[in-house]
């Protein structure tokens, strides 16, 4: 079988299993009380950020430090209870398939689950600054390039931490300590991307990066900036860790 | 009786050590902070329960209430898998009792956290501040204050595991409603009622009436909770 053919596969699955209304319900609910305090923004002059900036970040600010990790993890569950019902697993490991190409597969899976939120973040910032930018009377909409660049780079950065996540989901059988520990892993991420070691955190990754472009966008020189050196090699380690280990684990408790 | 059943049903899924672990997690909260940056809050003013609760509590409520979240969704888990909740139905036990076994073993449990999270409370003040007699009144008021705004939440994260048979769903609205909590804006006393969003207030530094506003709004959250239970059952019974 080929991993495309596996791929179609593993999104077959996941067809009816509501994931979308959940990610969909936590993007209109970051952007509702942006739309209603949409003045505040005029009142960050002082901090050297423009309005229509302002609008944007602090909305991916929002999604970056909880709620886009915390789907994430919601998304590790569904990838591995989905095969755990009803010995789902089982048949999947009896068929002539390599677990490698089984387990990769359903990693791409999950980030794919990313892209779309990303993709229906991105969507409902469009029509949330469209409709303020209605109401006051002010042009909101950045270009889709810009927005695209800051997307895109949230995405690059989740990876590694996605990556983690689904080691955890893969590696520890009981659900409420894979779980436990990927929520948990969440919190202190607003602490850690204060300190000198922030990339060796995964799960603060997507939200340094958000961090820093605010900082770069507000012309605010206290802000930490990326720097790509100790960073890009241990985020390449950090994915490389974790999904050799998922893959070497996956199937393993299974096939005793 | 029924609590004991729970407790074996638990067994094995780790629920108990989360917990553990989880209270002692956030419990770890207070001490990391004021082992690296005493100095700062040694110089605020205020009793050091107000100033510790004031420092550390977002985060530790937030540990809080995921872990009533991921806790809940486990809880009806081991039920719906493997149909384990028609061999329930069909004895006979009201649903709503094994709803209520679950509320008190989940009540338990946050009790043994909140315990664990005074202890470092406890520990911090006499290490870092000086202790006067009345800090063990205090630490009891705000700790009960925040056992009490935490039971709405309890109950409602156990209702939505309870309509839905699969876990990530439970888990999703969970996070999602979590979430919501975090976007509340705080000063909006209604806003704030919000059973995921209550657990995030301190009692120490809030005035008097207001603490009274709160504990009433938890206590109709608790009634209402209880009949949207008692009405739930009903009507997916009738439509089953």
């Amino acid at each position: 079988m080929s991993f495309f053919s596996l791929l179609g596969v593993e999104f077959k699955k996941i067809k009816r299993s509501k994931i979308l209304w959940i990610l969909l319900a936590a993007t209109v609910i970051l952007w509702l009380p942006s739309i209603f305090n949409v003045h505040l923004n005029f009142e960050m002059q002082t901090e050297g950020i423009s309005p229509e900036n302002n609008f944007f970040i602090q909305g991916f600010l929002g999604m970056s430090w909880f709620m886009f990790p915390a789907s994430m993890v919601v998304g590790t569950v569904l990838l591995s209870q989905t095969e755990r019902m009803d010995s789902g697993i089982l048949k999947m490991l009896a068929l002539p398939v390599s677990t490698v190409k089984l387990c990769l597969s359903k990693f791409v899976v999950l980030l794919s689950i990313a892209a779309v939120q990303i993709f229906m973040m991105t969507g409902m910032y469009y029509i949330s600054a469209a409709v303020c930018s209605r109401t006051q009377n002010y042009n909101f909409i950045l270009p889709p390039l810009f927005a695209a660049k800051e997307t895109g780079m949230i995405f690059l950065s989740a990876v590694p931490m996605i990556a983690f996540f689904w080691m955890l989901s893969v590696c520890i059988r009981t659900p409420i300590f894979s779980i436990g520990i990927g929520l948990a892993s969440i919190v202190p991420s607003v602490l850690v991307i204060n300190t000198k070691i922030w990339f060796a955190y995964p799960m603060s990754y997507p939200f340094f990066v958000i961090t820093s472009e605010y900082g770069k966008l507000a012309a605010n020189p206290d802000t930490a900036q990326v720097e790509l050196i100790p960073w890009i090699p241990v985020a390449l380690t950090i994915v490389i860790v974790c999904l050799a280990v998922s893959c070497i684990c996956f199937g393993q408790a299974e096939r005793r | 009786m029924r609590v004991l059943l729970e407790c074996k049903k638990v067994k094995r899924t780790g629920f108990l050590p989360a917990y553990f672990i989880g209270g002692i997690l956030a419990a770890a909260f207070p001490i990391v902070i004021m082992s690296v940056r005493s100095e700062m809050y040694q110089a605020q003013q205020g009793s050091p329960v107000e100033i510790l609760l004031g420092a550390n509590w977002q985060m530790m409520a937030m540990l809080n209430i995921l872990l009533v979240v991921t806790g809940a969704c486990l809880l009806y888990q081991t039920e719906y898998a493997d149909n384990a909740m028609q061999k329930m139905k069909s004895l006979p036990i009201k649903e709503s009792s094994v709803f209520l076994g679950k509320v008190i073993l989940t009540v338990i449990m946050s009790l043994v956290v909140l315990t664990i999270e005074a202890g470092a409370i406890t520990f911090c003040s006499c290490r870092w501040f000086e202790v006067r007699d009345v800090f063990f009144t205090e630490l009891c008021k705000n700790f009960g204050y925040a056992f009490l705004l935490m039971l709405p939440c309890i109950i409602l994260s156990l209702l939505i595991s309870e309509a839905c048979e699969n876990m990530w769903i439970s888990l999703g609205i969970g996070v999602v409603c979590v979430f919501t909590a975090t976007m509340l804006p705080t000063e909006r006393f209604l806003f704030s009622l919000f059973p995921f969003a209550a657990p995030f207030q301190v009692l120490a530094g809030t005035n008097p009436t207001q603490v009274m506003h709160y504990i009433c709004a938890a206590a109709a959250e608790l009634i209402g909770l209880g009949m949207a239970e008692l009405i739930f059952l009903k009507i997916r019974r009738y439509f089953a």
